[in-house]
């Protein structure tokens, strides 16, 4: 990987890429990176810099990743923030929504101090649009609120779970009877945590016959029925992380019917794989909310075609090498994915949705359900016909586990252009 | 082909019928051994198993013992409750630990699914299978197929019912696998929170809830074990119920065919799945199932380590 700052070089001119125009893709000759920075040329020499013959590439709107959890402060030896930066630069994320499971954001402290180890890092190379989660129980627990009021004036986006199951009833009124006051949006992943148990993949066929512990959908829809009759009862609106299983759609293209203001996404993996990987007890599969059937995964795609989901997440989440090294069920779950997410799912993103809607559910979308500002000129220059295989240099930090490891991808990244860094791959 | 397709043994599914004829003809082999007052052949010599118990166990780990002992092999047991497992060593450490001291074949148990498996992507050494979670355990299976096989002549279109809490059981899983590829016909029978949810990869075999049905036509029955934490977690409401409803009592035999066999796998819950007077009754093989373990973990071993000096067995 070859990564440049603007401050380090003249300038660099891409030559014979296809340009988002905001509606379609169009040819361009050639376009200036300052041009499209917004620098105005002092002169003929100030333009002309490296070229970079992007051979009839795309050059898209750079990504928004929902779902980041870069786990510090684990292991900071092993993964780091400029670990996460990194990942984002090279999968072309200009910005992301960050949730900490370790690490609660349940006060205003906490949002400064993990803000700031944020900008330490993007002092180095411009100002990555990252928002953030609050929680809004202390510690992720069910006893006590956290400051709601202080981490919204604070600047966090919402209040979430960590991803964690929904709390008892009583709890999860009265956080969102609270938690309206600060008018900000709800993200819960649903989930049933007695129904959940112990289970740890999907239940269904493959789980019976391999005799796993399965998370049946229903443990994801009584989650949903509640939040939603919570959030119809209180009227606060409520987002819907890594929805699984077509179910819930279902409940919430009713609630929407019913007035009620929630909107969601469904993870990156959810929709390229099946419970059927579990055939191979390869712990790299171990993904929460479990990866479900093909006929759910079916049931995502209809659901993304239909605009029931509003956008497409990674859930970037690192885990420890010796972690993974282990059987299925004692394995740690989680999956990279900002590095590859883009030339993983675009072509089958396009093939359904076009390529307008395609950018709205990576990009757009995302960046409005976390109050961020949209791409800009923060580019990908990505090739769609170019197939890639993964390996481990593909990740940032000392991880690397993805399901796709080892996996040909159907298209390949070939730079990106994100807060004035220009980086080849 | 004398040989085994397989390299380790994982389990059932996906085992050819070729592999399964091999261990259980070699088992039978060695079962007549098992029967001369010098029990013991040459056949794993020098070569070393570990026995690698992350569960309890004390028939199952007992048998591989004599079994490998049988063989002349140098046999080691390792089990979790005093190894460095307690204290934070990760498995694939464990292994490859063992493994430095020369270890040719690692018999393992472990409550998770495919440790077996992720054993043998990460080691030499052959892997045996001595019960996975709820996945598989495939000597189990194989025992009570050379069973039915010693006691009925055939597996062949013998109708085999499986009674009890199919869905933890690793014990079904393996013979539902084993003995339909033996042509044998699997109905299995349980409580409807004990049976598995979906069946859709196993609908070659038949579900039946009404347990005098399911026993109707049968030519063996096994009984398996219910575990008491069933009832703590509300799958059952209690073992007096399971044991009217789904035990294994004369009444119920009287609803099967008069030379019908009635296996176990062991230990038995003596008036829950299985009345005492049946278990010691007749129609029960139990204790056969027992020598017969002995003797199908000596052909598993024997064959996956290659046969060597099979003149000897």
């Amino acid at each position: 990987m070859k990564m440049r700052s603007l401050s380090d070089i003249s300038n660099v001119v891409l030559k014979n890429a296809m340009f988002w125009n905001g509606q379609k893709f169009e040819p361009r000759d050639e376009v200036c990176l300052h041009v499209l920075n917004g620098i105005v040329p002092r002169d003929e020499s100030f333009v002309r810099g490296d070229e970079f013959d992007c051979k009839g590439a795309l050059v898209i709107p750079a990504l928004f990743g929902l779902g980041l959890d870069f786990m510090e402060p684990l292991r900071d030896d092993v993964y780091k923030y400029s670990d996460g930066i990194d990942a984002m630069r090279k999968g072309g994320f200009y910005g992301g929504l960050y949730e900490s499971s370790a690490n609660p954001i349940d006060d205003a402290d906490k949002l400064t101090a993990t803000a700031n180890r944020f900008k330490m890092f993007n002092t180095i190379v411009g100002e990555f649009e990252v928002k953030f989660l609050g929680a809004y129980s202390k510690g992720f627990g069910t006893d006590s609120l956290a400051e709601m009021m202080e981490l919204a004036e604070a600047g966090v986006v919402g209040f979430g779970d960590g991803n964690a199951a929904i709390p008892h009833s009583r709890f999860l009124r009265l956080a969102m009877e609270y938690g309206k006051m600060t008018g900000k949006r709800f993200f819960f992943q649903p989930m049933d945590k007695t129904l959940r148990k112990s289970g740890c993949v999907h239940e269904g066929a493959y789980s019976d016959m391999l005799g796993m512990k399965g998370i049946p959908r229903i443990a994801e829809t009584v989650a949903a029925y509640t939040v939603l009759e919570t959030a119809r009862f209180l009227q606060v609106p409520v987002h819907f992380k890594q929805v699984t299983c077509g179910e819930t759609l279902e409940l919430i293209r009713s609630a929407r019917k019913k007035g009620i203001d929630v909107t969601c996404d469904v993870g990156l993996y959810h929709l390229l794989l099946d419970d059927s990987c579990l055939e191979t007890l390869d712990s790299a599969y171990h993904i929460l909310p479990p990866i479900r059937s093909a006929a759910d995964r079916d049931a995502l795609w209809q659901g993304i075609v239909d605009g029931t989901v509003d956008a497409i997440s990674v859930n970037h989440t690192p885990v420890l090498r010796q972690d993974t090294v282990v059987n299925f069920e004692d394995s740690v779950p989680g999956a990279l994915s900002l590095e590859i997410a883009l030339p993983a799912i675009w072509n089958k993103l396009v093939s359904k949705v076009g390529e307008a809607r395609a950018i709205e559910l990576l990009s757009t979308a995302p960046a409005r359900l976390a109050s961020a500002a949209p791409a800009q000129n923060n580019i990908v220059v990505f090739a769609p016909d170019r197939p890639h295989v993964v390996v481990e240099s593909d990740f940032a930090g000392h991880v690397c586990n993805s399901p796709l490891m080892g996996k040909t991808l159907p298209s390949s990244i070939l730079a990106t252009y994100i807060n004035s860094v220009w980086t080849e791959m | 082909m004398s040989s085994l397709e397989i390299k380790h043994l994982f389990g059932l599914r996906g085992v050819s019928k070729h592999d399964i004829r091999l261990i259980l003809d070699h088992a039978k082999q060695f079962r007549e051994i098992l029967e001369r007052p010098v029990k013991k052949v040459p056949s794993l010599r020098g070569m070393t198993v570990v026995n690698l118990f992350f569960e309890n166990s004390t028939r199952t780990r007992t048998s591989f013992e004599l079994a490998e002992k049988r063989l002349s092999a140098d046999t080691v047991n390792f089990a979790s409750s005093n190894s460095s497992v307690k204290k934070g060593e990760t498995l694939v450490d464990t292994l490859r630990n063992i493994e430095a001291m020369k270890i040719d074949i690692v018999v393992v148990r472990h409550k998770g699914t495919g440790v077996p498996k992720f054993l043998a992507d990460n080691s030499n050494a052959i892997i045996v299978n001595a019960g996975d979670g709820a996945h598989e355990h495939p000597t189990q299976a194989l025992l009570d197929m050379l069973t039915v096989e010693e006691k009925l002549g055939t597996l062949e279109g013998k109708n085999v019912t499986i009674i009890g809490d199919i869905r933890h059981s690793r014990v079904a899983r393996s013979n539902l696998w084993g003995m339909t590829t033996m042509g044998a016909h699997v109905t299995l029978c349980g409580p409807s929170t004990l049976v598995p949810r979906n069946t859709d990869l196993m609908n070659h075999v038949t579900w039946e809830p009404d347990v005098k049905k399911a026993v109707a036509n049968a030519d063996a029955i096994i009984a398996l074990r219910l575990q008491k934490e069933r009832m703590d977690d509300a799958l059952l409401p209690s073992m007096r119920e399971y044991r009217n409803t789904f035990g294994i009592t004369q009444e119920l035999l009287d609803c099967a065919k008069d030379k019908v066999i009635i296996m176990h796998p062991g230990p038995i819950n003596r008036g829950v799945e299985l009345d005492s007077d049946i278990a010691d009754g007749e129609h029960s093989v139990i204790l056969d199932q027992v020598t017969n373990g002995v003797a199908v973990r000596m052909a598993v071993l024997f064959l996956l380590a290659g046969g060597r000096n099979n003149e000897n067995a």
